[in-house]
């Protein structure tokens, strides 16, 4: 066994005795790593197929950057076979095998072959050129909306915001409020190309859905934009990929793609202000029963259930529609809350809300979204009451919690969450 | 007229007036011999020291990061702590791990090596170890206090790093500490590159220099050239958070992105002044243990200066996903592609290396072939980096953090350990069991690849990094805990490898002169090496001095005899005083770095207190310099007998002349 020998300590000490020993230690270690597998849920770790997978992609920007990191991979998997072969080889077959091998002449003291050294420096050249090639081919492609393209490219900017993301569409205007606004959700277009323009409020975030295409970084006083496309509908997972202070690592977003009359759609109910819920407008099902009180969550304790994995887009798509079972007098006891609460004072609702500021999340169509806290908890009732109850626990050091439930002590008792709930759960 | 030695010192007669004012330390041990000694060994003994406690805590940091992502959504570490970890962990190795440890090896071994008695500025090589000290205390002294330490990131990426983000001290001692270990790293390179350039010995022409001076030098010229870029951008930063100003400041028009740049243009070089003495180590060690000179001498040499040269034209591909536009994207990637040529040239010819040797299977050898193994991983992973398009799915992904570790840990510090194992006989005369080294290179070799391989899954699968946290639903489970345990292995392996070492230092088994049959002169000196090095200066005749001394035995010693004589006659081995001067200064720069960035202008203890204090930093500065000036260059002799035992020195005889 080759193991034992590499590890022998050759001339110094006896080996017969630390051979077994270590052979037994390699063993050891072995199975220690193989009871830390088997603990983790599944075996599987080199697959790349998450949610943020680079490699299962789903739009032609993601596509080039893919097929680019595959030519990468496969030239230097080839010259790193090749080296290594040549590496290991020498090694096993220049090692001084005994110890009259250490103490033999030495060997011819040569210092070298420019023949052989020329010709490596050449061969590494060809190999870069295969690479460069299809780097600068990507490099143009993955810049901006081909040509051809750009009259049916679809125009939105994202702006970065310590710690969520503003999504504005300046194509659909709201006579008296601007451009629609959304927050941390981003609806597209399926089978569009779209351009992102990429703004910061405050420090720099980082733009990236992988499954659509590579990142591009939120810089202030920097005109940043890029370009992707999903071709089918889909539910895409986003994530802020600069560091940005305290709560950089759940500074996450979704992409949404529709297809053309399901976007449509969604864009004449966004242009909506946002719904009223009255005794004659509630759903026909007896409202439902009060709430269970909220149980104590874990720190960091993860606010995604599984109907996200199996087929979030139909999760998404059920989150339209209103709820059956709205109990008017709860939700109108929370639109009063929301102002009586000052969180009228950041958070726009339009239609029912004036002001806001564009700092904050807009929330006019809220119910219809399906995460909070910039894509991490689910949008449902156990999650926002969570969040609404202690926002600091959820996200270390956000604005809502240092700004607004600190400075203006913010106290909620568990009705007013219900009922807080139940009217952001209207806005669809 | 005869040129005598001594006549390069300028005879002054108010020298012995000076002593009465100055003191000069003569302490041989304790305390005082430690903060007065301009011995470069015992200096390089304390940068290694200082270097290998930074790196344990550099591994805890690690090791607690880890520990927090083994499992989704858990909570070792709160948010805060866990970006203060990273931060830490980042700057920790970098600057107070990697580059000191390099630094240790430059001192101890590079004037050895070249045949010198000591590097050129001895005073100055004891102020850069104490500015040293004196920037890492800055750096860490937030763990102590309310600020708490830097959290904004290795890299501090403006506007992160302004008031308004960070409105507490911890980035003051960010930007002062790094400041301070500037001045330390400037210093110390001047005094390599004036080493290298004025002392070598008779003979040791340029093209005869052992490989790691070569890389000493190269490393030196990036640091004087690249640091100052990022000394001006902390300058800036530090004038934003204090006085107003606004060169990353959005709201009076400043630019964050000029941060990058100039963050990058150091940060780049600094990779390669991280991996290049790692180079230099690994094409001692292969010679060495394949008892054949290194393949192809002028090769590695250029391919290292042309390293250095490009180091500085790729810094944009750290900068890929800022929107720089097709055509800077385009000339970064390929410059970037292009430095891939002379980094595989050093492969090619530590190969050739091996190819004919007859190989000693020894602990520096293990550690010199795995950094060939991982550093070929990291290097080609960063091959994949530079096709831009590529890079922006794994720029800030884990795919990244797989990459530079392969670089920095399977090179720099594969290449480091490699180092303390091979020239521990010669520092020490003691010599590490090679079980014990064998078995820390195999759980060092194991434990890092099942840390930082599946990484490459991870980034490729979307995690970024500098996460404190991920959700359980986006398949990282797995790869991450694989990733944890193997940091414990890790761990476990560096354990076992320092603590054989400390056992070593005290208890090892004594070993004699050139234990490894080496190539190069530092092993031409009895172990551990006399205070002055060469009892003769030797005379180089070829490449590998050493090796050529023991293979013309008779000829050497003739022409030490003669040359003896002769130094004998110029009055005897001249040694530097030693002075409390540089860590007088050294300590000045520490509380005026204090002042600047620890002490609160206002409301307590306000603005009067603050400028007190950076004065009273400044005025210690200064007197110290003027104090170390008025010295001058005195020194004394040391004369040997023939066995090379010292027979007298004038240290001790008070008058202190340094003429005979």
């Amino acid at each position: 066994m080759r193991l034992p020998t590499l590890l022998s300590p050759r001339s110094d000490t006896p080996i017969s005795f630390w051979q077994t020993s270590v052979a037994r230690w390699t063993r050891a270690l072995l199975a220690l790593a193989g009871i830390a597998l088997l603990t983790g849920c599944d075996l599987k770790w080199w697959q790349m197929d998450g949610h943020q997978s680079t490699l299962v992609t789903e739009g032609p920007v993601a596509h080039s950057q893919a097929q680019l990191f595959y030519v990468t991979c496969w030239v230097t998997a080839v010259i790193f076979v090749l080296v290594g072969s040549v590496l290991a080889y020498a090694t096993f077959k220049f090692r001084a095998k005994t110890d009259a091998d250490e103490h033999a002449e030495p060997p011819a003291q040569s210092h070298g072959n420019p023949l052989v050294e020329i010709g490596l420096i050449a061969v590494s050249v060809i190999a870069l050129v295969i690479i460069a090639i299809p780097t600068l081919h990507a490099i143009i492609f993955t810049h901006d909306v081909p040509a051809e393209r750009k009259a049916d490219a679809y125009t939105i900017n994202a702006t970065g915001v310590q710690w969520w993301f503003r999504f504005e569409y300046p194509a659909e205007q709201i006579s008296g409020a601007g451009s629609l606004v959304t927050s941390n959700e981003l609806v597209i277009p399926a089978g569009r190309p779209v351009r992102i323009n990429i703004r910061t409020l405050d420090v720099i975030h980082s733009f990236w859905v992988p499954k659509l295409g590579g990142k591009v970084d939120m810089i202030p006083n920097r005109a940043n934009f890029l370009w992707l496309e999903a071709e089918k509908p889909g539910y895409f997972w986003g994530q802020c990929a600069e560091y940005c202070g305290d709560s950089h690592a759940v500074m996450r977003f979704r992409v949404i793609a529709l297809g053309p009359k399901d976007f449509n759609d969604w864009l004449d109910k966004q242009l909506q202000p946002a719904r009223t819920v009255t005794a004659q407008t509630a759903g026909t099902a007896a409202p439902k029963a009060q709430f269970a009180s909220l149980r104590k969550f874990k720190q960091n304790e993860t606010g995604i259930t599984a109907k996200y994995d199996v087929n979030p887009l139909a999760a998404w798509q059920e989150l339209q529609k209103p709820d059956a079972n709205e109990d008017a007098a709860l939700i109108a006891r929370g639109r009063q809350l929301f102002t009586e609460k000052t969180c009228s004072a950041c958070h726009a609702i339009r239609g029912h809300m004036p002001g806001g500021s564009p700092a904050y999340p807009d929330l006019t169509h809220i119910g219809s979204r399906s995460t909070i806290a910039a894509g991490l908890l689910e949008n449902n009732a156990e999650q926002l009451q969570r969040w609404l109850r202690d926002p600091g626990a959820v996200k270390p050091g956000n604005k809502m919690w240092v700004d607004g439930y600190v400075k203006n002590n913010i106290k909620l008792t568990e009705a007013d969450e219900i009922a807080l709930v139940a009217y952001l759960q209207s806005l669809k | 007229m005869e040129l005598a030695k001594s006549d390069f010192i300028p005879k002054d007669e108010a020298a012995a007036q000076k002593r009465k004012v100055l003191w000069t330390p003569t302490a041989k041990s304790g305390l005082v011999m430690w903060l007065t000694t301009v011995d470069h060994k015992k200096i390089g003994f304390l940068y290694g020291f200082f270097a290998l406690i930074f790196f344990l805590i550099g591994g805890v940091e690690a090791l607690l990061i880890r520990a927090q992502l083994a499992f989704p959504n858990s909570s070792v570490l709160t948010a805060q702590q866990y970006n203060e970890m990273f931060t830490m962990h980042g700057t920790t190795m970098i600057f107070l791990a990697v580059m000191p440890l390099s630094s240790a090896f430059f001192n101890f071994i590079m004037p050895l090596q070249i045949g010198a008695r000591d590097v050129a500025f001895p005073r100055l090589n004891a102020f850069s170890l104490w500015t040293f000290v004196a920037g890492a205390v800055i750096l860490n002294i937030g763990w102590f206090i309310h600020a708490g330490p830097p959290d904004a990131g290795w890299f501090g990426y403006a506007p992160l790093t302004s008031k308004q983000f960070t409105p507490d001290h911890s980035t003051d001692f960010w930007v002062m500490g790094l400041q301070l270990l500037g001045v330390a790293s400037i210093a110390a390179s001047l005094n390599f590159i004036v080493t290298i350039i004025n002392m070598r010995a008779p003979g040791m022409t340029m093209m005869r220099l052992p490989v790691f001076v070569w890389m000493t030098l190269f490393t030196s010229f990036l640091i004087i050239l690249s640091f100052p870029a990022i000394t001006i951008a902390l300058v800036e930063v530090m004038m934003d958070r204090n006085f107003g100003t606004g060169f990353f400041e959005v709201s009076l028009g400043g630019m964050p992105i000029l941060w990058q740049h100039l963050f990058w243009v150091f940060g780049h070089p600094e990779v390669y002044i991280l991996i290049l003495p790692a180079m230099g180590i690994i094409s001692e060690i292969l010679p060495c243990f394949s008892r054949k000179p290194l393949f192809g001498y002028p090769i590695v040499v250029f391919s290292g200066a042309s390293i250095g040269f490009l180091g500085f034209a790729v810094w944009s591909h750290h900068m890929f996903t800022t929107g720089m536009g097709t055509v800077a994207t385009a000339a970064f990637a390929l410059a970037t592609m292009a430095i891939a040529v002379p980094t595989g040239v050093k492969i090619f010819n530590w190969i050739g290396t091996l190819w004919g040797g007859h190989l000693k299977m020894r602990t520096p050898m293990m550690f010199a072939l795995g950094f060939i193994w991982m550093f070929m991983i990291g290097g080609l992973s960063g091959v994949m980096h530079s096709a831009a398009p590529a890079d922006a799915q794994q720029q800030d992904s884990y795919f990244v953090i797989a990459h530079f570790h392969y670089v920095l840990i399977g090179g720099s510090i594969f290449a480091l350990l490699a180092g303390i194992h091979y020239w521990f006989p010669l520092m020490f005369g003691r010599k590490i069991a090679e079980f014990w080294g064998k078995l820390s290179f195999w759980v060092v070799f194991a434990g890092f690849n099942i840390t930082f391989f599946p990484m490459h899954f991870l980034g490729l699968n979307g995690m970024p990094r500098r996460t404190f946290t991920y959700d359980p639903n986006l398949g990282w489970n797995s790869a991450n805990l694989i990733a944890s345990v193997g940091a414990g292995i890790l761990g476990i392996g560096i354990f076992i490898y320092f603590a054989v070492m400390v056992y070593t230092y005290f208890k090892g088994e004594r070993v004699g002169k050139d234990y490894w049959d080496a190539r190069t002169l530092e092993w031409s000196l009895p172990n551990p090496p006399p205070e002055y090095n060469f009892a003769v200066i030797p005379t180089v005749h070829a490449r590998d001095a050493y090796w050529y001394e023991k293979h013309h035995q008779e000829e050497i010693a003739k022409e030490k005899a003669e040359h003896a004589k002769a130094e004998e006659s110029h009055g005897g081995i001249h040694m530097p005083n030693a002075s409390i001067w540089p860590f007088v200064t050294s300590m000045g720069l520490l509380l005026g770095a204090w002042g600047v960035s620890g002490v609160t202008a206002d409301p307590s203890p306000g603005i009067h207190a603050k400028l007190a204090i950076c004065l009273a930093g400044g005025a210690i500065m200064i007197l110290g310099i003027y104090l170390w000036s008025l010295e001058g260059n005195e020194g004394y002799h040391i004369h040997l007998d023939e066995n090379g035992n010292i027979k007298e020195d004038d240290h001790g005889h008070g008058a202190g002349s340094a003429k005979h």
